[in-house]
C-alpha cells in the first residue's frame, strides 16, 4: 500500500539540543496515526517538519510518495496543538481565507464555511468575530480551518482538548467520516484511551527517537496478557503480602496490578476472592497508557516498580 | 503570489474597514493643521481691540510723528494714541494711569530716551509680537520727525520713509513660483511632520501585527500554507497599502479645495495651494520610507514576545527615525548647506530629509537620484536581512534572543 508520510532518518537540532534525533516512521494511506510521546519529545518539532514549517537538518520527508515539496500542502490539513486564529476576523471570512490560501477559489471556500458551520453548529456565529466565540467554539473553527479544503491528510495536534463530550462526539463522527472516505488521519496526543479507539498504528517517541513504532495490535500482544484490573469492596492490602505481583496501584476499590512473569492469574484470583468482595477481576493486555509509562520510564532510567498510591 | 496576494488583500481590509482608520484620516490633518498653520494664521490676526496708548515725549513734534504711526491702519494692532509733552517726573504719574487702568500703556520717547536707547513701552499687557511692530512704528515715527526737525517738507519725508515691500520668488524647474509666505512655510513644515508620522504609525501596526500573530498564535497556522516571506511581503505591503490610500484621500482632498476661492484666510489658501511636486513626492517618500522602516519593525516584532518587550527595544527603530525630525528645522532654514545636503543622502533619513528639502527649494536632480538610490540599496539589503530574522523569529517562543543569536539567525541558510 501507497504511504502517505515517511520520514527518513530526520534530526533537527536547535544549537546544541537535539530536538529531534534520526527519527524514521511511516503512515499507511488511509490508515489512522498515533504520534505519542511526553512533553518535550520533540512531536511538534516532528510535525512542523512534515508540514515544511521547518527543515530537518538531516534526513528525507517523502509526502504523497515524493521528496517534500510546498504544492504538497495545499492537501494536507494541520490543527496545530497551539491554537490561534485572527481574533478580529469574522468567522465566515477567516475561514475562507485559510481555505484560499490552500488553493480553494473564493466563493466555493465561503460555500463550504457556511457548510461546515452548520454541521458544527456554528451557524448563528458566522458573522461573529472570533474573539466573541467561546473557548470551546474557537476550537471547532480551527477543527474546520484544517478540513475546509479537503486534505487528504489531516495532521491533529491535540484535537479533542477543551471539547466538552458531545462536542469531541461530533469531532469523532466528522473524523470517522473523513476515515472512511480513504483519508490519511496523524493525531498527536497524549490522551491514550482516544488512541486505542481511533489508531491502528502509533509510533512513540520519547527525547526525539521513535521508541515504539508499529500496528497497535501487535505492539499489544508483545507484552503479552499480565495485566489485571480489578474492582472490589473491602480490605485490599493482603495485595501487600503477595508474591506473584510485580507492581500494583491501589486506588481505594480500584487496583491495577501487573504479574510477574510466569505467577498464575488462578492463584491470584483465589487468593482476592477468599479476601475480598470482588465486582470485577479481569486480564487483559496492558493498556497503552501502562506501554506508554513503562516505555518512557525504562528510557530514561527510572525504576518500573510502584507501590502504594 | 497568489498567497501574498490574498495575505496583502486580508491585511488591507481589515483595516481600511476599521473605524480607526477613518478617524486617523480625518484627525492628523486635523492635528497638523492645529499644530502649523493655526498658529501662522492666528498670528497674522488682526487685533480688534482698541488700546488707548500715551505717547510721551519731550516735544510735540516726535510725540506727533509716533501718534502717527502708531493710528495708521496698516498696523497690526489697533491703537488708540495720546500725545503727551512730558518731563522726566510725569513716569510715575503714568505708571499710576496704567495701574489704575485709566490708560493701557504708554511709549515713553522723550529725547533722552532716544539718545540713550531707554525707549520703553509699559503696559498692563505686553506681547512679543506687539514690541516688534511698536519697534517699527516707534523708528519710523523718530525718523519722521528728525527729518521735520531738518525742514523737510512732510510729504518728502513720507516718501523717504515709505517701506518696500519684498516678495520672494523661487525657480523650480526653470519656472517662476510666487511662494515662500508662512503660509506656505507651514504647510511645507506640516507635511515633513506627517510623513513623519505616517512612518512611525504604519511602521508601529506592522509591528504590532507580526506581535499579535505571534501571540494569538495564528503563525504556526499560516505557515501550514505559506511561507515566512509571503507572509511579510504580504503583511508590510497590506498595511502600506493602508498608509497609501489615507496619502491619497488627503492629496485628492488637498487638490480639490487647494484652488478655491471659498476658503477666506489667505494664510490657509496659501498653504493648501501647494506645489505640484509636494504632492507628488509624499507618496513616493513614503513608500521609500515606510519599506525600510515596516521591515525592521516586522523583525522586531518577530524578535520578541509582547507589547512591553517591544517597547523597550522600539528605540532602536525609532532613533533613526527622530534624528532626521529634531534637524529638520535647520534643514529647512538652509536646505543647500552641506549639512543638509549630506543629511539628506543617509538612507534612514532620507525619506524625511530629501523630501523637506526638496520642499524647501529645488534641490539638484543629482542629488535627488543619489539619495533615493542609496535609499533603495539599503532598502533591498535591510529587507533581506530583517526576513531572515522574520523567519526564525516567527517561531521563537518565550526566551528574548540576544544579539550573537539574531546574528546566528541571519545566518542560517
Amino acid at each position: 500500500m501507497e504511504n502517505t508520510l515517511e520520514l527518513r532518518r530526520i534530526t533537527k537540532r536547535y544549537d546544541k539540543f537535539v530536538a529531534v534525533d534520526d527519527l524514521s516512521l511511516t503512515i499507511e494511506k488511509g490508515s489512522v496515526f498515533g504520534l505519542l510521546g511526553p512533553n518535550g519529545a520533540g512531536k511538534t518539532s516532528t510535525i512542523r517538519m512534515m508540514m515544511g514549517i521547518t527543515m530537518p537538518d538531516s534526513g528525507e520527508v517523502i509526502v504523497f510518495g515524493e521528496p517534500y515539496k510546498r504544492a504538497h500542502l495545499d492537501r494536507i490539513g494541520y490543527l496545530p496543538e497551539e491554537r490561534g486564529l485572527y481574533k478580529k476576523m469574522k468567522l465566515v471570512e477567516q475561514l475562507s481565507f485559510l481555505a484560499e490560501l490552500k488553493g480553494v477559489p473564493n466563493g466555493e471556500a465561503t460555500r463550504r464555511a457556511r457548510h461546515w458551520c452548520e454541521r458544527l453548529e456554528l451557524s448563528a456565529w458566522t458573522e461573529k468575530k472570533v474573539e466573541e466565540l467561546s473557548k470551546g467554539m474557537q476550537q471547532k473553527v480551527q477543527f474546520i480551518a484544517a478540513i475546509l479544503h479537503d486534505p487528504e491528510f489531516l495532521i491533529l495536534d491535540e484535537p479533542f482538548s477543551g471539547l466538552d463530550p458531545a462536542n469531541a462526539d461530533v469531532l469523532k463522527d466528522v473524523l470517522l467520516e473523513q476515515k472512511k472516505a480513504g483519508k490519511t488521519i496523524l493525531f498527536s496526543t497524549h490522551r491514550m484511551d482516544q488512541v486505542e479507539q481511533l489508531c491502528q498504528s502509533i509510533c512513540l517517541i520519547n527525547e526525539g527517537q521513535a521508541v515504539l513504532h508499529g500496528d497497535l495490535r501487535s505492539i499489544k500482544a508483545k507484552y503479552g496478557r499480565n495485566h489485571v484490573q480489578m474492582e472490589y469492596e473491602g480490605d485490599g492490602d493482603f495485595l501487600q503480602q503477595s508474591k506473584g505481583l510485580q507492581w500494583f496501584k491501589n486506588y481505594g476499590s480500584y487496583v491495577e496490578m501487573e504479574l510477574a512473569p510466569g505467577a498464575d492469574t488462578r492463584e491470584l484470583l483465589q487468593l482476592a476472592a477468599s479476601r475480598v468482595k470482588l465486582s470485577r477481576f479481569q486480564v487483559m493486555e496492558p493498556p497503552l497508557e501502562q506501554i506508554f509509562k513503562d516505555t518512557v520510564k525504562k528510557q530514561n532510567g527510572n525504576s518500573v516498580r510502584e507501590q502504594n498510591a | 503570489m497568489r498567497n501574498t496576494w490574498l495575505i496583502i488583500r486580508r491585511e488591507y481590509l481589515e483595516r481600511v474597514r476599521t473605524r480607526a482608520f477613518i478617524i486617523s484620516t480625518i484627525l492628523l490633518p486635523a492635528f497638523m493643521f492645529g499644530v502649523t498653520i493655526l498658529p501662522s494664521m492666528l498670528a497674522n490676526r488682526k487685533n480688534k481691540q482698541e488700546r488707548h496708548i500715551v505717547v510721551a515725549a519731550s516735544n510735540q513734534s516726535v510725540a506727533d510723528a509716533v501718534s502717527q504711526q502708531l493710528g495708521s491702519k496698516d498696523n497690526q494692532g489697533t491703537y488708540l494714541p495720546e500725545t503727551r509733552v512730558v518731563s522726566d517726573s510725569s513716569k510715575q504719574e503714568l505708571n499710576n494711569a496704567v495701574t489704575a487702568g485709566t490708560i493701557d500703556g504708554y511709549l515713553w520717547v522723550t529725547d533722552d530716551a532716544i539718545t540713550s536707547g531707554k525707549v520703553t513701552f509699559t503696559a498692563s499687557n505686553t506681547s512679543l509680537f506687539e514690541s516688534g511692530e511698536l519697534q517699527a512704528i516707534v523708528n519710523n515715527g523718530v525718523r519722521r520727525a528728525r527729518l521735520r526737525s531738518r525742514g523737510m517738507l512732510p510729504a518728502d519725508a513720507d516718501e523717504i520713509l515709505k517701506a518696500v515691500k519684498i516678495d520672494s520668488v523661487r525657480l523650480e524647474g526653470g519656472e517662476q513660483k510666487s511662494a515662500g509666505g508662512l503660509g506656505q512655510f507651514f504647510a511645507a513644515f506640516g507635511l515633513t511632520f506627517m510623513l513623519y508620522m505616517m512612518l512611525v504609525m504604519y511602521g508601529m501596526a506592522t509591528m504590532r501585527s507580526v506581535l499579535e500573530e505571534k501571540t494569538s498564535r495564528v503563525m504556526e497556522v499560516m505557515l501550514s500554507s505559506v511561507t515566512s516571506k509571503e507572509l511579510m511581503a504580504g503583511k508590510v505591503l497590506g498595511v502600506g497599502g493602508v498608509g497609501l490610500t489615507q496619502i491619497a484621500v488627503w492629496v485628492i482632498f488637498i487638490v480639490a479645495i487647494g484652488g478655491s476661492t471659498a476658503i477666506s484666510s489667505p494664510e490657509l489658501r496659501e498653504a493648501l495651494n501647494m506645489p505640484f511636486s509636494q504632492l507628488v513626492f509624499l507618496p513616493i517618500f513614503f513608500v521609500l520610507g515606510y519599506m525600510l522602516y515596516s521591515s525592521l519593525y516586522a523583525a522586531l516584532g518577530a524578535m520578541v514576545n509582547s507589547e512591553q518587550e517591544a517597547q523597550q527595544f522600539q528605540w532602536f527603530v525609532t532613533i533613526p527615525l527622530i534624528i532626521p525630525i529634531a534637524t529638520m528645522m535647520g534643514v529647512m532654514s538652509q536646505p543647500d548647506s552641506a549639512f543638509a545636503t549630506w543629511m539628506s543622502m543617509v538612507p534612514f533619513f532620507s525619506p524625511i530629509l530629501m523630501y523637506v528639502r526638496m520642499v524647501s527649494h529645488t534641490p539638484p536632480p543629482w542629488q535627488i537620484g543619489l539619495s533615493i538610490g542609496l535609499l533603495v540599496a539599503t532598502t533591498y539589503l535591510v529587507v533581506l536581512l530583517c526576513s531572515r530574522i522574520y523567519r526564525v523569529g516567527i517561531l521563537m517562543y518565550g526566551k528574548r534572543p540576544t544579539l550573537p543569536e539574531i546574528v546566528k539567525w541571519v545566518k542560517y541558510a
